[in-house]
């Protein structure tokens, strides 16, 4: 059983993606292209659909939808992948996307402090990863200087900053 | 300068931690080397040709003598007595043990400094004018706005994994000692209509394989919005830059692609839809900031020395340091002093632990403990009172620092070249030697007035060999190391790209080939006061190339 981070714990994994067999406990996630060429088309789509975004998706595409879509997985296929990063904080501060948000692929608990302020409230990281050891990465930083999208990470910041 | 608070403290300490545990798990086989390699990489580990490099950041080239102490103390302790000086204002190590550098980088915080993001696909050290705050000629100090930006860069959770390296580089003044124009972002302060402060930013400029020099894309941006727009400009970046080929992946070849004016109205639009969210910088941090580099306690003093040029001191040598490696100061009774890390027979921009800890300990005795790095490969004590100076030269003459050639043909940049990286095709540091030995007459080098060389042991450019009054360019040719030469370009402004005068030449030819160019060069210049840049653009590269290539072209 696969499983991901969900807001700090280890869940069962509940997406099914392109190909792979129906199984309990499951949803589809179909990918935005198809998504919006449905809702092009005219298809009825009933609110709490899923979504998969690759890094040359263009957020800004979906953001009049964002309300039919109760989960949204972005990919990150390689290493070192960084496109994911952007379109969470788009996706979270400036098209206000409330569901829930994952990053999937070639993503170590190195990177889950960044993705976790980028707005990301589920993580399903490379295989062979360590999930439990990983859960602590979430806290690597208690400060930060920046700003972002900090539900799931608590830093402190300066007062008055920049 | 900066000095941290609790946040900086425990942020550099958390850093320190996680990477120490990210080495513990490549050590025991967790992580491959792969997997290792960004994360290493984004805290300036290489793993290089005999052993691995560690490329410590000093923000803005600035340093206290405590932390030069420490760097004394590194080179010390974890390798082999001596650092080296970068063309981005930061210090190299190159043989440290992979698994001491987590107690390398603790011993670098306890003295408020660290290697975050000087590698890898990030935002690298911010650069600026290394005489930022004494340079009579600046509009303002450049610094607080360098810290602001280190800040705001510093484990930037969207910005940390770019499709490269991305450089930003600060001047506040018109001579431009930062290089800006040949950086991702340049930023430059500017008056306003009203006299306050903003700035002019350039961005898509870089060397590397791939030379450009940054076009223009904002005339003025108000003081408030500085992050927010460096926010647009990499949010474009990070999203449309080019991830499939690492030699087309830099901002320039964005920007070279979509046209500046395309680019520009992206980031425009970036930067408008994204004021909600983005940072804005209240007059009062900046009013924090600023507190920080408030100018140093500087006694009320006469200018009356030095007499540069007129009454003798009797000591010739004195008299050509002080034409050569001061500079006015800004204040009276002052003067900037350059310590030459450019001596005949050291690698340039090499200094020993024994040197830095005697550095330190003359910084607190005549310059307010401060010593500053330059982008060209020398160090700087900025506040020096005059009535010091001939104290001063007396004891980095006996520590083998004061070579009187700052600004001449012996003040080279350069990479480490073959003899350390694993990117290199030739060496540079012999090739800088065989200079130094050709030309180690400095009244010859006198005449010749100021003349900038930078030399690359490979295409990446690391000696900034495209921007060098001449340029040396090392490739390998069928396992030999020949040399591209490059003349006419320059780093202040207006930037200059140089032109290769044709077919590289084997090693043992360099120093000829620098001396035929120079022969032209005082046969054609106009008066003693034309520069040899000002001469090849004034005459072409032409009567260049027909001495340079001359038949009979004998070996050195």
């Amino acid at each position: 059983m696969r499983r991901i981070i969900r807001r700090r714990e280890l869940v069962a994994d509940d997406a099914r993606y392109g190909g792979e067999e129906a199984a309990a406990g499951t949803r589809r996630v179909r990918p935005a292209a198809e998504f919006i060429a449905a809702l092009g088309a005219g298809h009825a789509i009933a609110a709490g659909a899923a979504i998969l975004v690759g890094p040359t998706d263009e957020v800004e595409t979906l953001a009049p939808h964002l309300g039919l879509l109760d989960l949204i997985v972005v990919e990150f296929p390689k290493i070192g992948e960084g496109r994911g990063f952007s379109q969470a904080r788009l996706l979270r501060q400036r098209y206000r996307y409330g569901g829930e948000l994952r990053a999937r692929g070639e993503l170590k608990r190195d990177q889950l402090f960044f993705l976790a302020r980028c707005g990301f409230d589920s993580f399903d990281l490379a295989p062979g990863e360590n999930l439990e050891a990983s859960l602590g990465a979430l806290d690597a930083f208690s400060v930060a200087y920046q700003d972002a999208s900090d539900e799931l990470v608590h830093v402190q910041r300066r007062p008055n900053p920049a | 300068m900066y000095r941290y608070d609790q946040i900086d403290r425990t942020l550099v300490n958390e850093r320190v931690a996680q990477f120490r545990d990210q080495t513990r798990r490549f050590l025991a086989g967790e992580l491959s080397e792969d997997e290792f390699r960004p994360l290493r990489l984004r805290n300036g580990l290489y793993i290089q040709r005999y052993a691995p490099m560690l490329r410590v950041s000093i923000p803005y080239g600035l340093l206290s003598s405590v932390q030069l102490r420490m760097l004394a103390h590194i080179a010390r302790s974890y390798d082999r007595d001596y650092g080296h000086f970068t063309t981005r204002q930061n210090i190299q190590y190159n043989w440290p043990a992979l698994e001491r550098v987590p107690d390398i980088l603790a011993d670098l915080a306890s003295v408020e400094m660290h290697a975050i993001q000087t590698s890898g696909n990030c935002i690298r050290n911010i650069t600026a004018d290394h005489l930022a705050g004494v340079a009579p000629d600046e509009l303002a100090d450049p610094r607080p706005y360098c810290e602001i930006i280190r800040q705001w860069a510093t484990l930037h959770p969207e910005f940390s994994y770019l499709p490269r390296k991305f450089k930003i580089a600060v001047t506040a003044s018109p001579a431009d000692r930062a290089a800006v124009e040949v950086h991702d972002v340049g930023v430059r302060l500017k008056a306003g209509p009203d006299g306050e402060i903003g700035f002019e930013i350039l961005a898509g400029g870089g060397l590397g394989r791939t030379p450009i020099i940054g076009k223009l894309i904002r005339s003025f941006l108000p003081q408030a919005d500085l992050l927010a727009y460096l926010e647009a400009i990499l949010r474009v970046y990070n999203r449309h830059g080019r991830r499939d080929n690492i030699h087309k992946a830099r901002i320039k070849i964005l920007l070279r692609t979509l046209g500046a004016e395309e680019f520009t109205r992206q980031v425009e639009q970036e930067f408008e839809a994204g004021r909600e969210f983005a940072p804005q910088l209240t007059p009062q941090a900046v009013e924090r900031m600023r507190g920080y580099f408030a100018p140093p306690p500087y006694l009320k003093l006469e200018d009356a020395t030095p007499a540069i040029g007129g009454a003798s001191s009797g000591s010739p040598a004195y008299e050509s340091w002080l034409r050569y490696n001061t500079r006015r100061h800004k204040v009276p009774g002052y003067r900037v002093v350059f310590v030459s890390l450019k001596k005949h027979g050291e690698a340039p921009g090499d200094i020993s632990g024994a040197q830095m800890d005697a550095l330190a300990l003359l910084a607190d005795r005549v310059s307010f403990g401060m010593v500053r790095a330059t982008h060209d490969q020398n160090l700087v004590l900025a506040d020096v009172p005059q009535s010091a100076l001939a104290e001063v030269w007396r004891e980095l003459d006996a520590l083998g620092l004061a070579t009187a050639n700052i600004g001449t043909l012996t003040d080279m940049i350069c990479c480490p070249g073959l003899d350390f990286c694993s990117l290199a095709n030739a060496g540079s540091i012999d090739v800088a030697k065989q200079i130094h030995a050709r030309f180690d007459d400095l009244d010859y080098l006198y005449d010749l007035g100021p003349i900038e060389i930078k030399m690359s042991g490979c295409m990446n450019a690391c000696g900034h060999h495209h921007i060098g009054h001449i340029g040396i360019l090392g490739v390998d040719k069928h396992g030999k190391e020949w040399y591209q030469i490059t003349i006419g370009g320059s780093s202040a402004a207006p930037a200059a790209l140089g032109e290769v005068i044709g077919p590289s030449v084997p090693k043992e030819q360099v120093s000829e080939t620098i001396a035929r160019l120079l022969e032209v060069y005082l046969r054609e210049r106009h008066g003693d006061d034309e520069r040899f840049v000002d001469a090849v653009r004034r005459i072409g590269i032409e009567p260049f190339q027909e001495r340079v290539y001359e038949t009979n072209h004998t070996p050195a």
